[in-house]
Protein backbone atom coordinates (compact mmCIF):
# COMPACT_ATOMS: atom_id res chain seq x y z
CA UNK A 1 0.00 0.00 0.00
CA UNK A 2 1.47 3.33 -1.11
CA UNK A 3 0.91 6.09 1.42
CA UNK A 4 1.66 9.74 0.72
CA UNK A 5 2.13 12.68 3.06
CA UNK A 6 1.46 16.06 1.45
CA UNK A 7 3.28 18.96 3.08
CA UNK A 8 2.06 22.34 1.79
CA UNK A 9 4.83 24.84 2.49
CA UNK A 10 4.77 28.59 2.08
CA UNK A 11 7.73 30.39 3.69
CA UNK A 12 8.41 27.50 6.06
CA UNK A 13 12.21 27.63 6.04
CA UNK A 14 12.25 27.60 9.87
CA UNK A 15 10.10 24.48 10.19
CA UNK A 16 10.46 22.38 7.07
CA UNK A 17 13.54 20.42 8.18
CA UNK A 18 11.98 19.60 11.55
CA UNK A 19 8.76 18.52 9.84
CA UNK A 20 10.53 16.15 7.45
CA UNK A 21 12.75 14.74 10.23
CA UNK A 22 9.67 14.06 12.36
CA UNK A 23 8.02 12.28 9.43
CA UNK A 24 11.07 10.14 8.69
CA UNK A 25 11.29 9.16 12.34
CA UNK A 26 7.63 8.67 13.27
CA UNK A 27 5.97 7.67 10.01
CA UNK A 28 8.63 5.65 8.18
CA UNK A 29 6.21 3.66 6.03
CA UNK A 30 4.89 6.84 4.44
CA UNK A 31 6.40 8.67 1.49
CA UNK A 32 6.13 12.44 1.44
CA UNK A 33 6.02 15.29 -1.04
CA UNK A 34 6.56 18.95 -0.18
CA UNK A 35 4.51 21.38 -2.23
CA UNK A 36 6.52 24.59 -2.18
CA UNK A 37 3.91 27.26 -2.92
CA UNK A 38 6.38 29.69 -4.49
CA UNK A 39 7.90 30.64 -1.13
CA UNK A 40 9.76 33.95 -0.92
CA UNK A 41 12.22 32.67 1.66
CA UNK A 42 14.82 29.89 1.69
CA UNK A 43 12.30 27.00 1.57
CA UNK A 44 13.22 25.95 -1.96
CA UNK A 45 16.97 26.08 -1.31
CA UNK A 46 16.65 24.08 1.92
CA UNK A 47 14.58 21.40 0.15
CA UNK A 48 17.11 21.08 -2.65
CA UNK A 49 20.10 21.05 -0.31
CA UNK A 50 18.57 18.13 1.63
CA UNK A 51 17.35 16.37 -1.54
CA UNK A 52 13.77 16.42 -0.28
CA UNK A 53 11.01 15.23 -2.58
CA UNK A 54 9.61 18.62 -3.57
CA UNK A 55 7.26 20.07 -6.18
CA UNK A 56 7.90 23.76 -6.79
CA UNK A 57 4.90 25.81 -7.90
CA UNK A 58 5.86 28.61 -10.31
CA UNK A 59 3.31 31.03 -8.79
CA UNK A 60 1.73 31.29 -5.35
CA UNK A 61 -1.60 29.44 -5.41
CA UNK A 62 -2.58 29.59 -1.74
CA UNK A 63 -3.22 26.65 0.56
CA UNK A 64 -6.05 25.10 -1.49
CA UNK A 65 -4.17 25.17 -4.78
CA UNK A 66 -1.02 23.83 -3.11
CA UNK A 67 -2.74 20.91 -1.39
CA UNK A 68 -4.61 20.14 -4.60
CA UNK A 69 -1.26 19.91 -6.39
CA UNK A 70 -0.31 17.28 -3.81
CA UNK A 71 -3.52 15.33 -4.45
CA UNK A 72 -2.88 15.43 -8.19
CA UNK A 73 0.66 14.22 -7.60
CA UNK A 74 -0.63 11.42 -5.37
CA UNK A 75 -3.29 10.40 -7.85
CA UNK A 76 -0.95 10.44 -10.85
CA UNK A 77 1.78 8.54 -9.00
CA UNK A 78 -0.66 5.81 -7.98
CA UNK A 79 -0.85 6.32 -4.21
CA UNK A 80 -3.61 4.53 -2.28
CA UNK A 81 -4.01 7.13 0.42
CA UNK A 82 -2.88 10.67 1.04
CA UNK A 83 -2.71 12.81 4.15
CA UNK A 84 -2.05 16.48 4.59
CA UNK A 85 0.53 17.42 7.23
CA UNK A 86 1.12 21.14 7.61
CA UNK A 87 4.69 22.36 7.27
CA UNK A 88 4.51 24.53 10.38
CA UNK A 89 4.96 21.76 12.95
CA UNK A 90 1.35 21.74 14.23
CA UNK A 91 0.65 18.19 13.12
CA UNK A 92 2.36 15.29 14.87
CA UNK A 93 3.22 12.54 12.33
CA UNK A 94 3.00 10.01 15.16
CA UNK A 95 -0.78 9.85 14.65
CA UNK A 96 -0.56 8.90 10.97
CA UNK A 97 -0.13 5.18 11.52
CA UNK A 98 -3.29 4.83 13.58
CA UNK A 99 -5.19 7.08 11.16
CA UNK A 100 -4.16 4.88 8.22
CA UNK A 101 -5.16 1.72 10.10
CA UNK A 102 -8.51 3.24 11.02
CA UNK A 103 -9.13 4.29 7.40
CA UNK A 104 -8.39 0.86 5.96
CA UNK A 105 -9.98 -1.25 8.71
CA UNK A 106 -13.23 0.72 8.79
CA UNK A 107 -13.20 1.09 4.99
CA UNK A 108 -13.53 4.88 5.28
CA UNK A 109 -13.06 7.54 2.63
CA UNK A 110 -11.71 10.24 4.94
CA UNK A 111 -10.29 10.34 8.45
CA UNK A 112 -9.99 13.72 10.17
CA UNK A 113 -7.61 14.22 13.06
CA UNK A 114 -9.70 16.10 15.62
CA UNK A 115 -8.43 18.22 18.52
CA UNK A 116 -11.82 18.35 20.17
CA UNK A 117 -12.73 14.73 20.89
CA UNK A 118 -10.41 14.27 23.87
CA UNK A 119 -9.74 18.00 24.19
CA UNK A 120 -6.01 17.49 24.67
CA UNK A 121 -3.11 19.58 23.41
CA UNK A 122 -3.39 22.94 21.67
CA UNK A 123 -7.06 23.89 21.55
CA UNK A 124 -6.85 27.14 19.54
CA UNK A 125 -8.09 30.45 21.00
CA UNK A 126 -11.57 30.88 22.48
CA UNK A 127 -12.88 32.98 19.61
CA UNK A 128 -11.64 30.47 17.06
CA UNK A 129 -13.21 27.60 18.95
CA UNK A 130 -16.58 29.36 18.73
CA UNK A 131 -16.09 29.73 14.97
CA UNK A 132 -15.19 26.05 14.63
CA UNK A 133 -18.20 25.03 16.75
CA UNK A 134 -20.41 27.10 14.46
CA UNK A 135 -19.19 25.14 11.42
CA UNK A 136 -19.71 21.88 13.28
CA UNK A 137 -23.36 22.83 13.90
CA UNK A 138 -23.86 24.11 10.33
CA UNK A 139 -22.43 20.94 8.78
CA UNK A 140 -24.47 18.78 11.14
CA UNK A 141 -27.67 20.61 10.16
CA UNK A 142 -26.97 20.15 6.45
CA UNK A 143 -25.49 16.66 6.33
CA UNK A 144 -26.61 15.08 9.59
CA UNK A 145 -23.06 14.17 10.54
CA UNK A 146 -21.17 15.67 13.44
CA UNK A 147 -17.63 16.74 12.53
CA UNK A 148 -16.06 18.08 15.72
CA UNK A 149 -13.04 19.61 13.96
CA UNK A 150 -14.10 20.65 10.45
CA UNK A 151 -11.17 23.08 10.11
CA UNK A 152 -8.51 20.48 10.88
CA UNK A 153 -5.84 20.33 8.21
CA UNK A 154 -4.73 16.87 9.34
CA UNK A 155 -6.92 14.79 7.04
CA UNK A 156 -6.32 11.45 5.43
CA UNK A 157 -8.19 10.38 2.28
CA UNK A 158 -8.34 7.27 0.13
CA UNK A 159 -7.76 7.10 -3.63
CA UNK A 160 -11.43 7.71 -4.49
CA UNK A 161 -11.50 11.04 -2.72
CA UNK A 162 -8.01 11.86 -4.01
CA UNK A 163 -9.39 11.61 -7.54
CA UNK A 164 -12.25 13.98 -6.69
CA UNK A 165 -9.99 16.51 -4.94
CA UNK A 166 -7.34 16.35 -7.67
CA UNK A 167 -9.75 18.01 -10.08
CA UNK A 168 -12.09 19.92 -7.76
CA UNK A 169 -10.78 21.55 -4.62
CA UNK A 170 -11.52 24.96 -3.06
CA UNK A 171 -8.91 27.65 -3.49
CA UNK A 172 -8.75 29.15 -0.01
CA UNK A 173 -9.86 27.86 3.41
CA UNK A 174 -10.73 24.52 1.82
CA UNK A 175 -11.25 22.25 4.86
CA UNK A 176 -14.90 22.71 5.97
CA UNK A 177 -16.18 23.13 2.42
CA UNK A 178 -14.47 20.02 1.06
CA UNK A 179 -15.75 17.88 3.95
CA UNK A 180 -19.29 18.86 2.94
CA UNK A 181 -18.48 18.07 -0.70
CA UNK A 182 -17.38 14.57 0.33
CA UNK A 183 -20.31 13.95 2.68
CA UNK A 184 -22.74 15.04 -0.01
CA UNK A 185 -21.28 12.38 -2.30
CA UNK A 186 -22.18 9.81 0.38
CA UNK A 187 -18.54 9.17 1.28
CA UNK A 188 -17.73 7.81 4.72
CA UNK A 189 -15.99 10.31 6.97
CA UNK A 190 -14.87 9.68 10.55
CA UNK A 191 -12.71 11.43 13.12
CA UNK A 192 -9.91 10.23 15.33
CA UNK A 193 -8.65 12.13 18.39
CA UNK A 194 -5.24 13.76 17.93
CA UNK A 195 -3.08 16.20 19.85
CA UNK A 196 -1.92 19.27 17.97
CA UNK A 197 0.82 21.67 18.93
CA UNK A 198 0.80 25.44 18.73
CA UNK A 199 2.63 26.45 15.57
CA UNK A 200 6.40 26.61 16.08
CA UNK A 201 7.04 29.48 13.70
CA UNK A 202 5.46 31.49 10.89
CA UNK A 203 1.98 33.00 11.14
CA UNK A 204 -1.54 31.65 10.68
CA UNK A 205 -3.15 32.34 7.33
CA UNK A 206 -6.25 33.60 9.14
CA UNK A 207 -5.55 36.99 10.72
CA UNK A 208 -8.29 38.68 12.83
CA UNK A 209 -9.10 40.97 9.91
CA UNK A 210 -9.52 38.03 7.58
CA UNK A 211 -11.65 36.04 10.02
CA UNK A 212 -14.83 37.94 9.09
CA UNK A 213 -14.19 37.18 5.43
CA UNK A 214 -13.39 33.60 6.43
CA UNK A 215 -16.69 33.06 8.27
CA UNK A 216 -18.79 34.54 5.46
CA UNK A 217 -16.89 32.87 2.63
CA UNK A 218 -16.85 29.42 4.19
CA UNK A 219 -20.52 29.61 5.23
CA UNK A 220 -21.54 30.55 1.68
CA UNK A 221 -19.24 27.93 0.21
CA UNK A 222 -20.79 25.24 2.42
CA UNK A 223 -24.32 26.29 1.49
CA UNK A 224 -23.48 26.43 -2.23
CA UNK A 225 -21.69 23.09 -2.02
CA UNK A 226 -24.80 21.65 -0.41
CA UNK A 227 -27.14 22.75 -3.24
CA UNK A 228 -24.75 21.68 -6.02
CA UNK A 229 -25.94 18.90 -8.26
CA UNK B 1 -27.04 71.00 -27.78
CA UNK B 2 -24.93 73.55 -29.61
CA UNK B 3 -22.59 72.85 -32.45
CA UNK B 4 -19.42 73.50 -30.44
CA UNK B 5 -20.03 70.76 -27.87
CA UNK B 6 -21.09 68.41 -30.69
CA UNK B 7 -17.76 68.93 -32.43
CA UNK B 8 -15.76 68.54 -29.19
CA UNK B 9 -17.52 65.25 -28.35
CA UNK B 10 -17.06 63.98 -31.92
CA UNK B 11 -13.34 64.75 -31.81
CA UNK B 12 -12.92 62.98 -28.44
CA UNK B 13 -14.82 59.91 -29.65
CA UNK B 14 -12.88 59.70 -32.89
CA UNK B 15 -9.58 60.02 -31.01
CA UNK B 16 -10.68 57.27 -28.62
CA UNK B 17 -11.66 55.02 -31.54
CA UNK B 18 -8.28 55.63 -33.18
CA UNK B 19 -6.49 54.74 -29.92
CA UNK B 20 -8.53 51.53 -29.59
CA UNK B 21 -7.94 50.52 -33.21
CA UNK B 22 -4.25 51.26 -32.87
CA UNK B 23 -4.04 49.11 -29.74
CA UNK B 24 -5.76 46.26 -31.57
CA UNK B 25 -3.27 46.68 -34.42
CA UNK B 26 -0.38 46.46 -31.93
CA UNK B 27 -2.02 43.42 -30.29
CA UNK B 28 -2.19 45.29 -26.98
CA UNK B 29 -5.94 44.72 -27.04
CA UNK B 30 -7.70 41.65 -28.37
CA UNK B 31 -10.32 42.45 -30.99
CA UNK B 32 -12.69 40.04 -29.25
CA UNK B 33 -12.67 42.12 -26.07
CA UNK B 34 -12.44 45.50 -27.80
CA UNK B 35 -15.65 45.00 -29.79
CA UNK B 36 -17.87 46.23 -26.95
CA UNK B 37 -15.83 49.42 -26.65
CA UNK B 38 -15.89 50.03 -30.40
CA UNK B 39 -19.68 49.58 -30.31
CA UNK B 40 -19.99 52.14 -27.51
CA UNK B 41 -17.81 54.62 -29.40
CA UNK B 42 -19.80 54.28 -32.59
CA UNK B 43 -23.16 54.57 -30.77
CA UNK B 44 -22.13 57.73 -28.93
CA UNK B 45 -20.83 59.15 -32.19
CA UNK B 46 -24.22 58.51 -33.87
CA UNK B 47 -26.09 60.13 -30.98
CA UNK B 48 -23.70 63.11 -31.15
CA UNK B 49 -24.02 63.67 -34.90
CA UNK B 50 -27.79 63.09 -34.92
CA UNK B 51 -29.16 64.58 -31.67
CA UNK B 52 -32.67 63.91 -32.97
CA UNK B 53 -32.13 60.20 -32.48
CA UNK B 54 -31.50 60.69 -28.78
CA UNK B 55 -34.54 62.95 -28.34
CA UNK B 56 -36.74 60.45 -30.18
CA UNK B 57 -35.42 57.52 -28.13
CA UNK B 58 -35.91 59.40 -24.84
CA UNK B 59 -39.43 60.34 -25.90
CA UNK B 60 -40.14 56.75 -26.86
CA UNK B 61 -39.02 55.48 -23.47
CA UNK B 62 -40.88 58.18 -21.60
CA UNK B 63 -37.76 59.89 -20.27
CA UNK B 64 -38.16 63.67 -20.08
CA UNK B 65 -34.52 64.75 -20.13
CA UNK B 66 -32.51 62.97 -22.86
CA UNK B 67 -29.31 63.29 -20.77
CA UNK B 68 -30.87 61.08 -18.07
CA UNK B 69 -31.30 58.36 -20.66
CA UNK B 70 -27.59 58.56 -21.44
CA UNK B 71 -26.72 58.23 -17.74
CA UNK B 72 -29.07 55.28 -17.41
CA UNK B 73 -27.67 53.45 -20.43
CA UNK B 74 -24.11 54.28 -19.47
CA UNK B 75 -24.67 52.88 -15.99
CA UNK B 76 -26.29 49.68 -17.28
CA UNK B 77 -23.53 49.16 -19.80
CA UNK B 78 -20.81 49.65 -17.19
CA UNK B 79 -22.43 47.16 -14.80
CA UNK B 80 -22.77 44.50 -17.49
CA UNK B 81 -19.19 45.04 -18.62
CA UNK B 82 -17.82 44.82 -15.06
CA UNK B 83 -19.81 41.66 -14.46
CA UNK B 84 -18.50 40.05 -17.64
CA UNK B 85 -14.97 40.97 -16.57
CA UNK B 86 -15.55 39.31 -13.18
CA UNK B 87 -16.70 36.14 -14.94
CA UNK B 88 -13.61 36.25 -17.13
CA UNK B 89 -11.27 36.76 -14.16
CA UNK B 90 -12.82 33.74 -12.44
CA UNK B 91 -12.30 31.59 -15.50
CA UNK B 92 -8.76 32.81 -16.03
CA UNK B 93 -7.78 32.24 -12.41
CA UNK B 94 -8.96 28.62 -12.64
CA UNK B 95 -7.00 28.15 -15.85
CA UNK B 96 -3.93 29.82 -14.37
CA UNK B 97 -4.10 27.53 -11.34
CA UNK B 98 -4.35 24.43 -13.51
CA UNK B 99 -1.52 25.62 -15.71
CA UNK B 100 0.73 26.27 -12.71
CA UNK B 101 -0.04 22.83 -11.23
CA UNK B 102 0.53 21.11 -14.56
CA UNK B 103 3.84 22.89 -15.02
CA UNK B 104 5.03 22.13 -11.47
CA UNK B 105 4.16 18.43 -11.80
CA UNK B 106 5.76 18.26 -15.27
CA UNK B 107 8.99 19.80 -14.00
CA UNK B 108 8.95 17.38 -11.08
CA UNK B 109 8.65 14.36 -13.41
CA UNK B 110 11.41 15.71 -15.66
CA UNK B 111 13.83 16.28 -12.78
CA UNK B 112 13.03 12.80 -11.38
CA UNK B 113 13.89 11.26 -14.76
CA UNK B 114 17.36 12.79 -14.68
CA UNK B 115 18.20 11.15 -11.35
Amino acid sequence: MKKLIIIPAYNESENIEKTVQAIEKEAPDFEYVIINDCSQDETKRICEKNHYNVVNLPINLGIGGAVQTGYRYGYEEGYDLAVQVDGDGQHDPGFLKSMAEYLTEQNLDMVIGSRFIRKEGFQSSGVRRIGIKYFTVLIQMLTGQKITDPTSGLRMINRDVMKIFAYDYPKDYPEPESVVAILRRKKKVAELPVIMKAREGGVSSISPKKSVYYMIKVTLAILIEWIRK
Amino acid sequence: MNLRIQVIVAVIIILALIVILNMIRKKALELKYALAWLAVGVSVLILDVFPGVMRWLADFMGIEVPANMLFFFGFCFSLVLIFILTVMISRMSVRLKELAQELALYEKRESDKKK
